[in-house]
């Protein structure tokens, strides 16, 4: 596994961050230049983006800060999965990867460029959201199957859907898997203008949420087979997945949580699992009005007894296209450590609902948790991770 | 394993594809470059959803509806597109900038997403089921074909709606131009064959499909599908032979070949490479001077692969590249490759 996100540039970083309740949510914006910067609260990765070019020896032009991202999480995780440069280029090796702002985060070149200012054609090859795994692809000559999708904020959880299907098919052997997004003016100002965002760090499943804070980061995950694994280390298996769309409108969730619901359903149907074999559901937890509130609903139709649930997104913030990727490291850390992470700012309950998520890192006998992201388009996606016996 | 029948098809493009006087004899010409979508009267949209659309979710949209209409919901809805939704971002765009930042109005944030026109479709059809956007630039549509294949192998009696769309908006065109993928040079769409000069003309369009596992009443059959990543004229020939070699019995040959030689120069290599595989038995034909280029042009190719060997339309003069001996189109490859180093091909084959 590979990360990085506002509370850490590793596995590890994020490991401490997570148990110490330490949020990475700031009045930043340094790295992105715009009229927010300073003034709204931000999930930023602390590191300008000509020093993770330094720190990666990136030297070639047109390369993103989402890209960037997304090769120092990649490096980490095919490093933790002790992949080698021959099984990188074997034709059995896929790169499944999504990202909802890809070379979108340069808006003001974007626009300079479209608008005629013919100098600054850097960017021109990497505005798209493909560009982002075809510089992994090249960088190091991966030939099996490639792929980029975009089902906004459960974009990653699709990926990591799409991997272990892959393997299932038989169209690969090992697949990496995860996501990327940087802060840009691109999608600040589009959740702005959805006022959504929270002037103050974001409170998720709290009666007096104001909003989503925005973050960046990236995340990737190696699968392999169990049966090829060896003496290589199992973190945890992928034992579920649900995909469902709550048809109901493109940028809010329907009262009744169908898509929510269909999709945790789904997911435990394909694990072949029950509602009380959930011991923690790693929540959206966006801290919208909308999202919380949903999510809340569908989660008690599902779950006779709920079992204990967090949002981490206190932590890093939202980070669309990577927050399934980041989180499904997380889950899998939740199994891996046996242990729970809180969910931070929260106060008290939604009322008429009454749900009180877990507000302490505490020890737990974890064996399955399921990860749940919906996103604009009604495009809802959850996971079960599950510890291997 | 990667296969699959496709049962109806529908197709908004820049030629006459759509609705019940598909006529594809008649080419209509490029304007300024660009070879613009026909679209139809959307009689399925209202007034204000029709205006907040953005053209790839028209296009989409309109494309998948007649499909469904009477018809049992498909299990799914999976889209190739490269950035459809581009025509809003660049609008959205355009706000942050002109008004720095303030007072913006979320509509065309919201509609440039690439995932708008699946969930568009799902929305207006109330359709739960699953529903993915692939957005791999030159293989989104190869990658949502791969998609709908595992799909089938995991849920086999299952039925799915699949699509490939793009829109030429005015941000991608100039940026695909800067970079040097269109002609900077007037060129028309019947002479682009002959151009020697770098880039194509730019093109967009919407196809959708029905497809399941079920042979029967199927128009095709789409037999095997492959992706090649690589800027090698070698390796490119090397994986099509191998993929031929598997997918075509022995003593059968390909019909008809349909690339997407699109007049740029540096993707002629492929194509003349590609040709060079087969003998004189093989006519070889052309799509892209009737639909353009764009990431998802390979979809309008197996729109057209499709009504070809169901004898739906007849293969106009103006598609000949090299008339073969062939007498029948009862086996079709598509080749396409997408700023050279994407690569897919299809085999399309008549169900026995």
């Amino acid at each position: 596994m590979g990360v990085i996100s506002a509370i850490g540039h590793s596995v590890d970083e994020n490991h401490a961050a997570l148990v110490n309740g330490k949020t990475g949510i700031i009045k930043g914006g340094g790295n992105f230049p715009s009229r927010y910067s300073g003034i709204l609260p931000f999930g930023e990765v602390l590191i300008g983006t000509e020093e993770l070019k330094t720190k990666l020896g990136v030297t070639e032009p047109g390369v993103t800060r989402t890209t960037l991202l997304a090769l120092h999480a990649f490096n980490e995780a095919i490093a933790d999965a002790k992949l080698t440069q021959n099984q990188l280029t074997a034709a059995d090796t896929a790169l499944v990867g999504a990202t909802t702002v890809g070379g979108m985060c340069l808006t003001d070149e974007l626009y300079a460029n479209t608008h005629g200012d013919a100098e600054n054609i850097e960017y021109v090859k990497s505005f798209d959201y493909a560009s982002v795994n075809l510089y992994i692809q090249t960088r190091y000559g991966i030939t099996g199957v490639i792929n980029t999708m975009n089902t906004a904020c459960s974009s990653s959880a699709n990926a990591i859907m799409y991997g272990c299907r892959l393997i299932k098919s038989g169209l690969a052997n090992r697949v990496i898997v995860g996501g990327a997004d940087s802060l840009a003016k691109f999608t600040v100002n589009g959740f702005n203008a959805l006022r959504i965002l929270s002037d103050e760090a974001c409170t998720p499943f709290d009666q007096n949420r104001k909003g989503l804070n925005l973050g960046e980061g990236a995340a990737f995950l190696v699968l392999e087979k169990e049966a090829d694994v060896a003496d290589k280390k199992i973190y945890a298996e992928v034992s579920g997945y649900g995909n469902a769309n709550d048809a109901y409108h493109p940028s809010s969730l329907s009262p009744e949580g169908d898509g929510p619901y269909l999709a945790m359903k789904n997911a435990l149907d394909s694990a072949g699992l029950k509602p009380v074999d959930i011991d923690f559901i790693n929540a959206h937890g966006t801290g919208t009005e909308n999202n919380d509130e949903v999510e809340s609903r569908a989660m008690l139709r599902l779950f006779n007894a709920l079992p204990d649930f967090a949002s981490t997104k206190g932590f890093t913030g939202h980070v669309l296209g990577a927050a399934s990727a980041i989180e499904a490291v997380y889950s899998v850390l939740n199994i891996d450590r046996q242990e729970l992470y809180p969910n931070l700012n929260f106060k008290e309950p939604i009322s008429g609902i009454g749900l009180q998520p877990v507000q302490a890192h505490s020890v737990a006998a974890i064996k399955h948790v399921m990860s749940n992201s919906f996103g604009f388009g009604g495009n809802c996606t959850s996971l079960i991770f599950s510890k291997v016996q | 394993m990667m296969s699959f029948y496709i049962h109806k098809t529908t197709c908004i493009s820049p030629q006459q594809t759509f609705g019940d006087n598909i006529d594809i004899a008649t080419l209509h010409p490029s304007v300024d470059n660009k070879l613009y979508a026909i679209e139809p009267a959307y009689p399925q949209f209202k007034g204000n959803a029709l205006r907040r659309m953005s053209k790839s979710t028209r296009i989409g949209a309109g494309a998948a509806l007649p499909l469904l209409a009477g018809a049992p919901q498909p299990d799914g809805i999976i889209i190739g597109t490269q950035v459809s939704g581009m025509e809003e971002n660049g609008k959205f765009l355009n706000q942050i900038i002109e008004y720095n930042e303030d007072m913006l109005t979320p509509g065309s944030f919201v509609q440039g997403t690439p995932n708008t026109i699946s969930s568009q479709i799902a929305l207006i059809s109330n359709n739960k089921n699953y529903n993915l956007t692939h957005v791999h630039r030159g293989l989104a549509f190869e990658n949502a074909v791969i998609d709908v294949a595992m799909l089938l192998n995991e849920n086999p009696r299952s039925n799915y709606l699949l699509g490939g769309v793009d829109e030429i908006s005015f941000n991608n065109y100039t940026l695909d131009t800067l970079a040097g993928w269109f002609k900077k040079e007037d060129c028309l769409n019947s002479d682009m064959y002959s151009s020697t000069t770098d880039g194509s003309l730019s093109g967009e369009g919407a196809a959708m499909f029905i497809v399941g596992n079920d042979k029967q009443n199927a128009m095709a059959q789409l037999k095997a599908i492959t992706t090649i990543h690589s800027a090698d004229v070698e390796v490119i020939k090397t994986r099509i032979k191998k993929f031929l070699e598997e997918n075509l019995a022995d003593g059968e040959k390909a019909d008809l070949l349909l690339t997407g030689e699109n007049g740029d120069k540096r993707s002629l290599p492929f194509y003349t490479s590609f040709d060079s595989l087969f003998d004189n038995y093989t006519s070889i034909a052309r799509f892209k001077h009737m639909c353009g280029e764009y990431p998802t042009a390979s979809s309008f190719a197996l729109w057209l692969a499709c009504n070809v060997v169901s004898g739906a339309v007849n293969v106009p003069q103006h598609m000949i590249k090299r008339k073969g001996e062939a007498t029948g189109f009862k086996n079709i490859l598509i080749y396409n490759t997408h700023k050279v180093g994407q690569h897919s091909c299809m085999l399309v084959s008549l169900p026995v």
